[in-house]
C-alpha cells in the first residue's frame, strides 16, 4: 500500500530547477532515506510534500487522495508531519510548553479558551512522554532559547512526533548533535512503530545505510538513483557523483 | 521566586485598588480623568489581546469608532434604549472586526498595519461627511446606560468612573484567563512562530481571526463607554491620533503583558493632563518622555519589571533558575 506518492513533481526558483520531474512512491511502514549533495533539492522536496511550497507541475497523493492543493495546516491534519533542518521552535516557551501545545493542536483541544492550559493533563502527560523519548526530561522546564543546539534538534523531532503522523519527514535530524545525542536519535528513529512511514534526509551514511529500507539519491533536483542500501552501495553512478571517498568504506570490496 | 504571571497580576491588582481608592477620594475633575483612563485602559487591553498573536493594529480607533457610532446612532438617532444599544455596539464591533479580519489577518507586519489604518480612515472619512451625525461638528446628547433599577446612577461622575473601573477589571481578568488557556497559548505560539503552528496542524488564520474579532468587541465596548462619558460624538474619536495614543499606551506599559496597557493608559492620561495644563508645547514633552521610557525600557514598564524579576531570581538561585524558568 502506498502512503505518499509524487508524480512528475517540478519546482523551479527562477531559472534554477530544484525539483525536476520527481516521481516517487512511499510504501506504508517503510523507511526511506533521501541523500544527495548540498543544494540537491532535498529540503525543497520536503517543502513540496509538507505544503510549504507549491509545485510548478505534478501532483502529490496521500493514500491515493490528491493533496497537491492542500495547505500546510491541512496536510498536517491529514497526517504528514515534518521536522525542519533549521530549528523551528517556540523560543519563549519551555520544552514542556512546546510539546504540550503541539499535542493540544493535534488533539483539537487548542481552541479551548475557558480553561487554563495546565488543565490539559493528557497533553502534558504526552509531552512528558515525548520528552523522555528524545531525552529532554531534564530540561522540560527550560525555555527553548536557553537550550543547547543539540537539545533543540531533539525537540525539533519530538514536535513532529507529537503530531502522531502517518508519514514522518525528518530533515537532517542528527545534524549538529553530539555523538551521544546522535546515537540516541538513531535508536529513537529505529524504534518508530512500523505503522508510520518515515522519510529521512540525512548526510550521515552510517545512519542511512543502517536504517533505510530504500535510499533515494537526489542530484540537481533529479532522482539519480533509488534502491536498497546494497544496490545504492553498488551503484557506479552514485559512487561517482555522490558517495565519493568517504563512503567507499561501506561499499565493501569496491574500493579502488 | 515570583512567577511572571504573579508579577503581572500583582501590578494589575495594584492598579485596580489604586484606581478605586483614588476615585473615592477624588473630586469631579479627577473622577472624570479616572474614567477617561479606565476607558483608554479597556481600549489598550483590546489592542494587546491582538498583539498576543503578533498582530499590531494601527487603526484600532476604527473598531473603537464602531462602538461610538453604533451606540450614539441607536440611542440618539433611533431613540433606542442605551441598555440595549450597549450590547449591540459590542456585537457590532465584533462583527466589523470579523469582516475586516477575513481579509486583514491574511497579512501581517507592515501590511496589517496599513490595512487596519486604511479601514479606520474610511470610517473617519465617512464620519466626517455624515449628515446624520452632524459630520465634523459632532453630535451631543448621548445618554448613559440606565442602571437605576439596581440603584446605580451612572450620571453621577464617581459612580460612572467606578463602573468603568470594574468593567475594565473584569475584562482584564477574563483576558488573563484567555491568555493562560490553550487558545491563548496558541496565540502566543503564533506570535513566536506562525509557520510552525501551521506545520503542527494549527489553523493560524482561524486563531488570528478569532483574536481580531474578540479584540473588536472589547474595542467597541470601550467606544460605547467613550461616547457616554464625553456625551458627544465626532469623527475625532476615530482619528489616527486615537489609534496612536492607545498604541503608545500599550508599548510604554509593555506589549504582550495585558496589564501593561492599562498602566500605560493611566500614565498617558495623567501625563497629558499635567503637561497640558502647565506647559505650552506639551505634546512635544510628552513625546520626549515616552521616547525616553522606550529607550530605557524597550519592553515597556511591565516588561522591564518582569525581566528584573527574572534577573533577581536568577541571582538568588543561579543553579536552579534555568530549570524552573517558565516563559509566560
Ligand atoms: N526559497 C528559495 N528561493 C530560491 N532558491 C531556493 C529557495 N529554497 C532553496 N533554494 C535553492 O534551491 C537549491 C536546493 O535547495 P535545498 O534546500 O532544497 O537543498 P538541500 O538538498 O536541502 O541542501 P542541503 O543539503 O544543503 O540542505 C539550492 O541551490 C538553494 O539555494
Ligand atoms: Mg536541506
Amino acid at each position: 500500500m502506498i502512503a505518499l506518492e509524487t508524480r512528475s513533481l517540478c519546482k523551479s526558483f527562477g531559472s534554477l530547477a530544484v525539483t525536476q520531474d520527481v516521481s516517487l512512491a512511499f510504501e506504508v511502514g517503510w523507511r526511506y532515506a533521501i541523500i544527495g549533495p548540498n543544494g540537491a533539492g532535498k529540503t525543497t522536496y520536503f517543502n513540496l510534500l509538507a505544503g510549504n511550497l507549491r509545485p510548478d507541475a505534478g501532483s502529490i497523493l496521500f493514500s491515493g487522495r490528491d493533496i497537491t492543493r492542500l495547505d500546510v495546516t491541512s496536510r498536517a491534519r491529514v497526517g504528514i508531519a515534518r521536522s525542519f533542518q533549521r530549528n523551528n521552535l517556540f523560543p519563549d516557551f519551555t520544552v514542556r510548553d512546546n510539546l504540550a501545545l503541539a499535542c493540544a493542536l493535534r488533539a483539537g483541544t487548542a481552541r479551548v479558551f475557558w480553561r487554563p492550559m495546565r488543565q490539559l493533563t493528557s497533553a502534558h502527560a504526552e509531552a512528558d512522554d515525548l520528552a523522555a523519548q528524545v531525552g529532554l526530561t531534564e530540561v522540560l522546564g527550560t525555555a527553548v532559547r536557553h537550550l543547547s543546539y543539540g537539545s533543540q534538534r531533539q525537540l525539533e523531532v519530538a514536535l513532529a512526533l507529537a503530531c502522531k503522523p502517518q508519514v514522518l519527514l525528518l530533515d537532517e535530524p542528527t545534524s549538529g548533535m553530539s555523538p551521544e545525542e546522535t546515537s540516541r536519535m538513531r535508536v529513537l528513529i529505529a524504534d518508530i512503530p512500523r505503522t508510520l512511514t518515515v522519510i529521512v534526509v540525512e548526510h550521515d551514511m552510517d545512519i542511512v545505510l543502517d536504517f533505510a529500507d530504500r535510499i533515494i539519491v537526489l542530484d540537481y533536483g533529479r532522482v539519480l538513483e533509488q534502491g536498497t542500501p546494497a544496490e545504492i552501495r553498488a551503484s557506479e553512478v552514485v559512487r561517482e557523483r555522490y558517495l565519493g571517498k568517504s563512503a567507499l568504506g561501506y561499499s565493501g570490496g569496491h574500493a579502488p | 521566586m515570583a512567577s511572571r504571571a504573579f508579577v503581572r497580576r500583582s501590578i494589575g491588582l495594584a492598579l485596580i485598588v489604586g484606581a478605586v481608592v483614588a476615585q473615592s477620594f477624588a473630586g469631579f475633575f479627577t473622577q472624570e480623568l479616572i474614567a477617561e483612563a479606565a476607558i483608554l485602559a479597556i481600549f489598550a487591553l483590546s489592542l494587546d489581546l491582538l498583539a498576543t498573536c503578533g498582530l499590531i493594529s494601527f487603526g484600532h480607533a476604527g473598531l473603537l469608532g464602531i462602538g461610538c457610532y453604533v451606540f450614539a446612532g441607536l440611542t440618539v438617532l433611533a431613540g433606542g434604549s442605551p441598555n440595549l444599544a450597549f450590547p449591540v455596539a459590542i456585537v457590532s464591533g465584533g462583527a466589523v472586526a470579523f469582516m475586516v479580519g477575513l481579509f486583514a489577518v491574511r497579512t501581517t507586519g507592515a501590511f496589517f498595519i496599513m490595512v487596519t489604518l486604511a479601514v479606520a480612515e474610511m470610517l473617519y472619512a465617512w464620519g466626517f461627511r455624515s449628515k446624520m451625525f452632524n459630520g465634523a461638528d459632532g453630535m451631543g446628547g448621548i445618554p448613559r446606560i440606565d442602571l437605576t433599577a439596581v440603584g446605580i446612577d451612572l450620571n453621577n461622575p464617581g459612580t460612572f468612573a467606578l463602573t468603568v473601573i470594574v468593567v475594565c477589571a473584569v475584562i482584564w481578568l477574563l483576558l488573563e484567563l484567555v491568555v493562560a488557556s490553550p487558545f491563548g497559548r496558541t496565540l502566543a505560539a503564533i506570535r513566536q512562530n506562525p509557520s510552525r503552528v501551521a506545520a503542527l496542524g494549527g489553523h493560524v488564520y482561524f486563531y488570528r481571526l478569532a483574536a481580531f474579532t474578540a479584540s473588536g468587541m472589547v474595542a467597541a465596548l470601550a467606544g460605547a463607554f467613550k461616547v457616554q462619558h464625553i456625551n458627544f460624538i465626532s469623527p475625532d474619536l476615530v482619528s489616527w491620533f486615537v489609534s496612536g495614543d492607545v498604541l503608545i499606551a500599550v508599548v510604554i506599559g509593555g506589549i504582550g503583558t495585558l496589564v501593561g496597557g492599562p498602566l500605560g493608559a493611566t500614565l498617558l492620561v495623567l501625563l497629558k493632563e499635567t503637561l497640558s495644563s502647565n506647559l505650552g508645547h506639551w505634546y512635544l514633552f510628552l513625546g520626549m518622555i515616552f521616547a525616553f521610557v522606550a529607550l530605557l525600557m524597550p519592553k515597556g514598564i511591565v516588561g522591564y519589571l518582569l525581566d528584573l524579576n527574572d534577573r533577581l531570581a536568577a541571582r538568588k538561585r543561579p543553579s536552579e533558575c534555568r530549570q524552573t524558568e517558565r516563559a509566560t
